[in-house]
């Protein structure tokens, strides 16, 4: 009721439109080029600080450290732009790292493994869509119950035990680099440009986001909502059970109380870069940038010997402050 | 229900002489580009009933907003009692006593009417809630008042009326002096309308100023002092209801420009284009409907009559529980949106905000998502093909934007609803769907969309329209049919009776008596 009559003579000025649409662009790339220039600043302060930060040795680990929150960032942003949230991440993470350990110590070849412990991520995706679209559930409670649930069935299968991957093929994966890059870091690539593609360039990505701003309209013009809404779920579970991959072959074991919190920093990581928890505002490089300014803090906290309490409060506070001005620019609109 | 004219003459001798209660000069409200209340003088008398009348999209909802201090004036003053004010918060107007009904119930549902009643100033003994004492009182006040209303019943299981009573004695009980109504019968029936202005007479004899918004112009001869009329958020004109009448009235809310601008042409009818028969679902029962090309069939009737249900089911959002669709003759089954939007049946639907518009996305997004899958090759969008797509409905329907990427928000009401409109002539239709197309949309896009109606039907299109403003339908259709609590109870061949005889059988079919 707030827009309500208006005659021709007060039609919006073309010229000043634009200029109202260049500015939110200008705005946009803005926070953009402010957060890669929070994460350079903080990379040039602490090479003068400390010593050992700009070494070749901590920035491969730094990248090792970042690229597994960066793709849980990446999945979790397709739901979040649904105006959805997945909360059970972390603990696909844990199972899936149980799950490929299993697999691996008996005997089945590592594509094999690969591929069905993805297998479980897509079943994970399927059944939080289902209970969001078919159900009615509210993400924040469907995922909530698996966050649970799935941490359970991870306990159950092992009995609460370590399960050790004797592998040495699958374990050195994480050690080894390519180009010099470590080869975590470009599992990283391997995600995000497809992810990239997906979301700004098919349609399904636009019907993401058309469901995050407004279900109704996307569904009365003929977007199939349903099946929309079962991909994003998919993907945020396929890109935990990749991570949950990924830490096996990093610490050689399956624990399913592995990536505990870890759905708190994806999250974190995608709104920093961003995303909007209400819907249909995201991107991939803001998540893959909010990852790295998370884990550089932690790091840089580490190097600096600052009590790794404080580091929970300065990312804490981060959020915050981030989120705050991410506000008062949308305000502006 | 006769207003006593003595008693009116009484009340007026007596303002004349006491200061006015509430002054308004030069009040104004812009939103960004929107200019929705253009330098508006009124002035409320103590005790009088004030009624303002005004089309969709006149600036009375604008206007209650602001007296209610939900918004706050662009510029303007406004006085109180004499006293300059600034009116800045809800919580200011009601410190003076300014009440609103409004259209919407805004009531918590799941509590009892006495609940209700007591909200925010509840019966407190040594900190527990008195429920018994509450619901006692209640009851009384719902009694003195002449409401016949369960005090302790649950809100939710009164009728949509009844809720209104209940939000109307809410209202009218704390200290209140100025009390809005806005289409206040719109849900009620003869009995509760007949209750509603005893209370209304009640509180005008107790001093308060009534203000009362209607569509209904014989309510407002039956109860108002004076009326006043807005246009374009302008204000017409202020005048003693004695001294004016109901053709006065509708000529000065309705902008004669625009009465030119219905358009019709004699587009001669062709092959079915769709027939339901006996089609029932929830909220209507057992409508046959035909629509043939070059056809416009009218649907109209009160909110809530089931219109829009039936068009909804017709698009596959709700199921139908019995009854048959036929398409080009053929006997088919929409069980999904998609089903309709393949056979080429278009909706544009009855909420912009809520149904329509993805608002927070750019223009172009939403004139292309019905037709991603056409502008997809391979696996990603072709990026030409999306952009000459979009570019092509912002210049042929006209949509003032920047650039096909401003976000659909940032656009007027009228170029929203073009948005919406411009993502069926994309994907082509053979059948469109406009329910209530011209709400809130001013008056030049109301001319272009009426302008549009007629290229579409010259094209081999059917139109279903639906509307609630009757000269609109009149004019526009070919075949008029009246709904009344989800039945079809009357249908017009809008050509052969005269335009007033029908108005009067139309508003009779349609309320219902």
């Amino acid at each position: 009721m707030s827009v309500e009559s208006k005659t021709g003579v007060e039609e919006l000025d073309p010229a000043a439109l634009a200029a109202a649409t260049k500015k939110r662009a200008r705005i946009g790339t803005l926070l953009s080029l402010t957060l890669l220039g929070l994460l350079a600043l903080m990379w040039v302060a602490l090479s003068f600080s400390t010593r050992s930060f700009f070494t070749y040795n901590n920035i491969t680990n730094l990248m090792r450290q970042g690229s597994m929150t960066a793709i849980l960032a990446i999945g979790e942003t397709f739901v979040i732009i649904t105006a959805g949230i997945d909360l059970s991440v972390g603990a696909v993470v844990g199972l899936a790292s149980v799950i490929i350990a299993l697999l691996l110590t008996s005997n089945f070849p590592i594509w094999a493994a690969i591929l069905i412990t993805l297998a479980f991520g897509v079943l994970i995706g399927m059944f939080h869509a289902f209970g969001v679209s078919r159900l009615g559930l509210p993400p924040f409670i469907m995922t909530l119950a698996t966050l649970t649930g799935l941490r359970g069935v991870g306990l159950l299968v092992t009995n609460g035990s370590t399960i050790n991957i004797t592998n040495d093929a699958f374990t050195s994966f994480s050690q080894a680099d390519f180009l010099g890059v470590p080869n975590l870091f470009w599992m990283v690539v391997v995600v995000a440009v497809p992810a990239y593609v997906f979301l700004h360039q098919t349609r399904f990505g636009r019907y993401l986001f058309a469901i995050g701003s407004n279900m109704e309209a996307a569904r009365l013009s003929g977007v199939n909502t349903t099946r929309t809404l079962y991909i994003a779920y998919i993907l945020s579970s396929v890109c935990a059970a990749f991570v949950g991959i990924l830490l096996a072959t990093r610490i050689g074991v399956g624990l399913a109380t592995q990536g505990e919190g870890w759905e708190l920093q994806a999250i974190a990581s995608s709104v920093i870069g961003g995303t909007s928890l209400f819907g249909a505002i995201g991107s991939i490089h803001g998540p893959l940038l909010g990852s790295f300014i998370l884990t550089t803090i932690n790091n840089g906290a580490n190097l600096l010997n600052v009590n790794s309490f404080w580091q929970r409060i300065i990312t804490g506070g981060l959020i915050i402050v981030i989120v705050y001005f991410d506000g008062l620019r949308r305000k502006k609109r | 229900m006769d207003q006593p004219q003595s008693g009116s003459d009484q009340k007026r001798g007596a303002v004349e002489t006491a200061a006015p209660l509430f002054v308004l000069k030069k009040l104004d409200k812009r939103f960004g580009a929107t200019h929705a209340l253009k330098a508006v003088d009124l002035i409320f008398e103590a005790g009088e009933i004030h009624a303002i009348v005004g089309e969709n999209g006149a600036g009375k909802s604008t206007l209650i907003n602001l007296l209610t201090g939900v918004y706050l004036r662009s510029s303007g003053e406004v006085f109180w009692e004499g006293q300059p004010v600034a009116l800045a918060t809800p919580h200011e107007a009601i410190k003076y006593g300014i009440n609103a009904v409004h259209q919407e119930v805004v009531l918590c549902p799941h509590l009892s009417v006495a609940a209700n009643l007591f909200l925010g100033d509840e019966k407190v003994h040594f900190g527990l809630l008195q429920h018994r004492a509450m619901v006692r009182e209640a009851q009384k006040i719902l009694d003195d008042i002449g409401f016949k209303l369960p005090a302790g019943a649950i809100l939710s299981a009164l009728t949509i009326g009844q809720q209104q009573l209940v939000a109307t004695a809410r209202a009218s009980t704390r200290g209140t002096r100025f009390l809005i109504f806005d289409e206040p019968t719109a849900y009620l029936t003869r009995q509760e309308a007949t209750q509603l202005f005893a209370l209304i007479r009640r509180l005008k004899a107790k001093g308060v100023t009534i203000v009362y918004i209607s569509h209904r112009l014989e309510e407002v001869f039956q109860l108002a002092d004076r009326v006043s009329i807005l246009r374009d958020g302008q204000l017409v004109s202020t005048q003693r209801v004695a001294d004016t009448n109901e053709h006065a009235l509708i000529t000065g809310m309705i902008n004669r420009t625009l009465e030119q601008m219905h358009y019709k042409e004699e587009i001669p009818f062709g092959a079915e284009i769709l027939r339901t028969e006996h089609l029932t679902g929830k909220g209507f029962e057992d409508v046959s409907v035909r629509v043939r090309t070059g056809e416009v069939i009218g649907l109209y009737g009160l909110i809530g009559a089931g219109r829009s249900e039936f068009v909804m089911s017709l698009f596959g959002r709700y199921p139908k529980t019995g009854g048959q669709i036929f398409w080009q003759g053929q006997p088919v089954d929409i069980h999904k949106e998609k089903d309709a939007i393949s056979r080429g049946i278009a909706l544009v639907p009855e909420s912009r905000r809520d149904q329509g518009l993805c608002l927070n996305l750019g223009v172009g997004l939403n004139i292309n998502l019905p037709i991603y899958e056409r502008l997809t090759k391979g696996i990603v969008i072709n990026p030409f093909a999306e952009a000459a797509a979009a570019d092509r409905q912002i210049r042929d329907v006209q949509i003032k934007t920047a650039s096909r990427d401003a976000l659909a928000s940032s656009l007027s009401g009228g170029n929203q609803q073009k948005i919406v409109v411009g993502k069926w002539l994309n994907h082509g239709a053979g059948l469109f769907i406009f329910d209530e197309p011209t709400v809130g949309v001013d008056v030049g896009t109301k001319a272009e969309i009426y302008k549009l109606f007629a290229k579409l039907l010259k094209e081999g299109a059917g139109i279903i329209l639906i509307s609630s403003y009757l000269p609109e339908v009149y004019d526009l259709s070919d075949t008029l049919h009246v709904f009344r609590r989800g039945r079809l109870v009357a249908t017009h061949d809008s050509a052969r009776t005269s335009e007033k005889a029908l108005h009067q059988t139309i508003l009779t079919e349609a309320l219902g008596s």
